[in-house]
């Protein structure tokens, strides 16, 4: 599963690794002094680590919970997102953590009571309230027979009924949502994007079918469930493809009590896309036109604001406007 | 040796003439006459090893005059892989692993080589100034380690440079006693594991070279249009970028080298794909 774990000196005796360690006792285990020694450095390659990535377990100093980027989210409350682990199992394409980080290796902070003491300090600062994203630089159900995530993060919300926890998520490791009482504030976001777009892009990522089957039960047993389909990659295609899925989708599940749904293009910082073109100078989509707007770079399509209309106006042919937002 | 037909495109470095001895064997180097203070060995799969002489100096400078020579105007790169023999407290004569930490007694930095490669046993390396005796910690403990990581990964990526060390002492068999005519078979034993170790290093390298790959066109270019640096990196993103396309093929007929013009070529090669 990994092809090295790594282990800061710090949390070598804490319970949660050294169950940890001896799970996977036969993974070759090092001793560092900050995971930053082995993340950071310079000359590595996120594409090459990407064919046998190691776990860091590492401890998480300064700021737990950060202010969530302008225009990431649902609502108008304060929104704030966290992020117990960096790095992802999945191998998306047009992911931007490809360019955020050096390497691809998994970072697991495992402090997570001091992530616990600043959710509880920030959400009362909310008076109760505020959302909580989960799943901006990771998966955050992907890892979680390791991370055990939500066996200590939900009872936290529990505790805050008026604060809102969204898990962002591809993955259909739902067992450990579906054997726990529902958490009525907590939205389990599952992204998507067509079926060419996974074939192309998703890789190690679980099928479409896969995905909305894990919805589907959550949905079933009580769960606030939300789609999010990102990133907008739009091409030629035309609108077949999303007639499809949203078909797909929207057949599978009970559209009504749907918590939200979401739409975003493909966007990326300047840097992200300059790193990740020098990783994958060979990838058809980093070679496509694009165009650059306030630092971010976006693909140049003529038709693109007319092909995003066409979107979503046949998504609120399925959903109500009141579920449905554009992320930024 | 299976694939000794495929490239091979990785640079090996020895401290001493005993650690080539099995090695030049086994991979059929050949000695390679050159102008240099090195002894050095190739092989028609692209294989070099050069003996650097002992310590971090010499193992540095090995590495910056091989790397030098194969300086590539392309961005290909190659692996290196520093194979040597070293002491340890309790560890059997011949025993081996592929160095996951490499400590540098004298600074006590370490460095974490990217684990890639399966089926090699693994281990921590010590690089010390003068050679260890008493061997305090778990750890197979030499003399290159670190300056050949260091100094090896400005020329490549990280998870394409690695040590490998065989031990040859422990508290056992102290270094003071060391029968250095049974370099070579100590080394000899570990061949399976080296052989493991190329072949796995020489995949990646390559598809990582394939991935950076250019067209032919670009070079072409190069040779006949006088281009700046900026022109050159704006052609090679061009290039990249049809190549990723599929529309490599049409690259001499969108923009042909008649002209000679480089501003003119930019135009329209970035015309027919912006």
């Amino acid at each position: 599963m990994f092809s090295t774990i790594y282990i800061e000196e710090e949390v070598l005796e804490t319970e949660r690794v050294r169950k940890l360690l001896d799970r996977f006792a036969q993974v070759p285990q090092v001793i560092c002094d900050r995971y930053g020694d082995v993340f950071n450095r310079k000359s590595q390659n996120f594409r090459l680590q990407k064919m046998s990535p190691a776990l860091i377990l590492a401890k998480k100093h300064g700021r737990k919970v950060l202010d969530a980027p302008a225009g990431y989210g649902y609502n108008d409350s304060k929104s704030y997102y966290f992020s117990h682990m960096l790095n992802c199992v999945y191998d998306c394409r047009y992911c931007f953590l490809q360019g955020m980080y050096s390497s691809a290796n998994y970072v697991l902070f495992v402090n997570y009571e001091d992530f616990e003491e600043a959710l509880a300090e920030k959400i009362e600062e909310n008076k109760g309230g505020g959302v909580y994203y989960s799943g901006y630089d990771c998966d955050s159900l992907a890892l979680e027979p390791v991370s055990n995530f939500c066996g200590h993060f939900l009872p936290i919300f529990r505790r805050y009924p008026n604060a809102e926890l969204e898990i962002r998520t591809k993955s259909t490791q739902v067992r450990c949502l579906l054997d726990t009482e529902v958490v009525s504030n907590c939205v389990i976001a599952m992204s998507f994007t067509t079926s060419d777009a996974a074939r192309q892009w998703e890789h190690k990522v679980p099928s479409i079918e896969k995905r909305l089957e894990a919805l589907h039960k959550l949905q079933l047993a009580g769960w606030k469930v939300a789609i999010r389909f990102e990133p907008l990659i739009l091409g030629a295609e035309g609108m077949a493809p999303y007639e499809s899925l949203f078909a797909q989708i929207f057949s599978k599940l009970d559209v009504q009590k749907l918590h939200s749904v979401s739409s975003g293009l493909f966007r990326m910082p300047v840097d992200f896309h300059k790193r990740i073109v020098k990783l994958y100078p060979d990838e058809e989509l980093y070679a496509r036109p694009t165009e650059t707007v306030d630092g971010m770079i976006a693909l140049k399509s003529a038709d693109e604001s007319s092909h995003l209309v066409a979107i979503e106006k046949l998504l609120l042919s399925y959903v109500s406007s009141e579920q449905y937002y554009r992320c930024a | 040796m299976e694939n000794m037909k495929n490239p091979m495109p990785v640079n090996i470095i020895v401290a001493h003439g005993l650690e080539a001895k099995a090695l030049v064997k086994a991979l059929k180097l050949e000695r390679h006459q050159a102008s240099s203070e090195f002894l050095e060995y190739s092989n028609s799969n692209r294989l070099r090893l050069v003996v650097s002489g002992m310590g971090k100096e010499a193992v540095a400078a090995a590495v910056t005059y091989l790397a030098q020579q194969q300086a590539s105007a392309d961005g290909e790169i190659r692996a290196w892989l520093n194979v040597g023999i070293a002491g340890h407290r309790d560890a059997p004569l011949g025993s081996a692993w592929l160095g996951n930490k490499i400590t540098d007694r004298s600074s006590g930095a370490s460095a974490y080589p990217p684990q890639l490669i399966e089926g090699v046993e693994v281990g921590s390396v010590v690089t010390v100034d003068e050679p260890e005796t008493s061997y305090p910690l778990a750890a197979a403990y030499e003399m290159e380690a670190s300056a050949f990581y260091a100094e090896a990964a400005k020329y490549s990526t990280a998870e394409l440079v690695q040590v490998f060390k065989v031990i040859s002492d422990n508290l056992e068999n102290p270094i003071s006693e060391i029968d250095l005519k049974l370099v070579p078979d100590l080394i000899a034993t570990q061949i399976p594991q080296v052989l493991t170790l190329i072949e796995s290093m020489s995949e990646i390298v390559e598809q990582y070279n394939c991935s950076q790959r250019l067209p032919s066109y670009y070079h072409e270019v190069c040779s006949k249009i006088r281009l700046t640096v900026n022109q050159k990196l704006q052609l090679k993103r061009l290039c990249q970028r049809y190549k990723a396309l599929g529309l490599e093929a049409e690259l001499a007929e969108v923009a042909g080298l008649k002209g000679g013009d480089a501003k003119q070529l930019m135009r329209q090669l970035a015309e027919r794909i912006d």
